[in-house]
């Protein structure tokens, strides 16, 4: 690895990971703070959700239990929005992080300097994942201590563990397949929309997918089929999901460094 | 040891064939020149060696070492100096200069105040602020800052004025009398002249000569304006004329020879006026290497 373009991209990006830390710090916040509120209207809710046909409530993974307590609550919340947000943040960094260099015309400066293309695609990787953990942690943090301020009874932190650790996981697959699309989309290409479309277009392939059997498939092409974000404490941690997920996203990662091995870079 | 041995180095883009066959050799300590029009293929031989471009075949030594297969190692005695400099914006020169020189294991970073002096660089501007003449003078200071063995410079004036070209061209014979070799590429057939000793000539992708300076000016056309004061009764012009053009009192005509029988004949004349000028390169090419 090499230290100088590592703490390089790292300062690069910092800005950017402060305005989307304060994005997420914000949201969590919100979204603990609103429980007290629904958790006093509780009886009437249950009413409504019962109104609500299951396939819906399936698809958006609420049920009956989930404004009975905060980890529930916070559960539909953090495995759509929070994972979402997390996930477009560190997928853009990545789809931005060697092709930023192209974009710009600097990568003729990085590429004539004494370093191989390897140890620039690793070192810039290791900078995206340095800063992907960082925005992971700010946020568990945020929601522990969140969590802990606005229960209304006793919370099971295990269930919050492993709730956290299949989102680290989700987070880390689109980061590598950020980097993967910018590998094969011409650089002069925002990657906003390709990444926003990615993540929210695979929640809701798993959401379709759960919520109909005939098509269930469907939901096997999406990140969020492998590892279940769920308050349910007898659901255990999907070793295999995880396992799978992570295999694909290291495959994804050693397609990039192939293919950066052996593009020509234009002038 | 050569400084550079490029062997038969070919570059394809699907049917197109950026460089057809190069082979060049560069001795340590020369300063070698590289001509060529714009498009002629001087960039991608250059991209080539560097490691930007990915070759279709032959091979390129740098300094004794394979410079397609370590990389790495071959540019850490290279000091670059690109044609468009593109640097990140967010920086200000210092940070620039300071960033690039910590890849390198030897680099100076106690050089970058006097060489920003010698060349009137602010420092602390922003890239993003910067003209292109100033990038140009930044991209200058990046490249000798680690003390390079070997200087490879496209079209290295550009942009830079002609204060600058000069001192630009003190520090580079200055580098070059410390031992480092120059690759020198350019469309511009006087700085080659004025630097270097010994040049390729390239052309659609191939060389088309290796020659020496003296037989290059030899070969140098000039274009020539007068304006006659009277215009003279005997219209033949000194050998190795051509293209005249009359107009009334005035003359244009290209002249290619010892410049002393353009003289001589320039001083029997009744003039008003006198322009010899260089002409561009494209136009030298379709002189002499049309064939």
């Amino acid at each position: 690895m090499n230290k100088n373009l590592y703490l390089k991209e790292l300062k690069r990006n910092r800005k950017n990971l402060m305005i989307w830390s304060a994005i997420v710090i914000g949201f969590t916040l919100m979204v603990t703070a609103i429980f007290p509120y629904m958790a006093e209207m509780g009886d009437n809710i249950t009413v409504l959700m019962d109104s609500i046909p299951a396939e819906l409530g399936k698809a958006l993974g609420v049920d009956a239990d989930t404004w009975s307590s905060i980890l529930g609550f916070y559960s539909t919340y953090y495995s759509i929005y929070i994972i979402l947000l997390v996930s477009i943040y560190t997928a853009s960094t990545g789809a931005t992080i060697i092709s930023k260099e192209e974009k710009e015309g600097t990568s003729e400066f990085l590429l004539t300097k004494p370093v191989s293309r390897q140890t620039i695609v690793f070192s810039k990787l290791m900078s995206l994942f340095t800063l992907s953990l960082i925005i992971f942690a700010i946020q568990t943090i945020t929601a522990l201590i969140s969590i802990n301020a606005f229960a209304t009874s006793s919370v099971n932190w295990g269930v919050f563990t492993q709730m956290h650790l299949s989102g680290l996981i989700i987070i880390l697959f689109f980061t590598a397949a950020g980097v993967l699309i910018s590998m094969f989309v011409t650089p002069k290409k925002n990657f906003m929309g390709i990444v926003v479309g990615m993540t929210f277009g695979t929640y809701f392939l798993n959401a379709i997918g759960k919520s109909a059997e005939a098509v269930e498939w469907i939901s096997y092409i999406s990140p969020f089929r492998y590892l279940e974000i769920t308050k349910d404490p007898t659901v255990s941690f999907n070793y295999v999901g995880a396992l799978i997920l992570l295999v694909i996203a290291g495959g994804m990662l050693y397609l990039v460094n192939r293919v950066y091995m052996k593009k020509d870079i234009a002038g | 040891m050569t400084a550079i041995e490029v062997n038969n180095l070919n570059k394809h883009y699907g049917d197109f064939h950026a460089i057809k066959n190069v082979s060049i050799e560069v001795e340590q300590g020369e300063i070698y020149g590289f001509v060529g029009p714009n498009g002629s293929g001087k960039s991608t031989l250059i991209r080539s060696i560097l490691g930007l471009l990915k070759t279709t075949s032959g091979s390129a030594s740098i300094l004794g070492m394979d410079a397609l297969k370590n990389g790495a190692e071959v540019r850490e005695l290279i000091g670059y100096l690109p044609s468009e400099v593109h640097y990140y914006d967010e920086m200000s020169s210092r940070e620039l200069l300071e960033y690039s020189a910590r890849f390198y294991k030897n680099a100076d970073l106690s050089k970058i105040d006097s060489l920003a002096e010698y060349f009137q660089l602010d420092l602390n501007k922003k890239i993003t602020d910067l003209s292109f003449g100033n990038k140009k003078k930044c991209s200058i200071i990046q490249s000798v800052l680690h003390q390079p063995k070997l200087l490879i410079l496209d079209e290295p004036t550009s942009g830079l004025d002609p204060l600058m070209q000069n001192r630009f061209f003190d520090l580079i014979e200055e580098e070059n009398k410390k031992g480092t070799t120059v690759f020198f590429s350019s469309h511009i057939l006087s700085e080659i002249q004025r630097m270097c000793d010994r040049a390729a000539v390239i052309r659609e992708g191939s060389i088309s000569a290796i020659e020496d300076i003296q037989v290059l000016l030899e070969k140098q056309m000039k274009k020539v304006r007068v304006v006659f004061a009277t215009v003279p009764e005997d219209k033949t012009l000194p050998i190795g004329s051509q293209h005249e053009k009359w107009n009334d009192s005035k003359l244009s005509f290209e002249f290619v020879g010892p410049v002393g029988v353009l003289i001589d004949w320039l001083s029997k004349q009744d003039l008003h006026d006198a322009v010899l000028v260089e002409p561009d390169l494209e136009s030298i090419f379709m002189n002499y290497y049309q064939q």
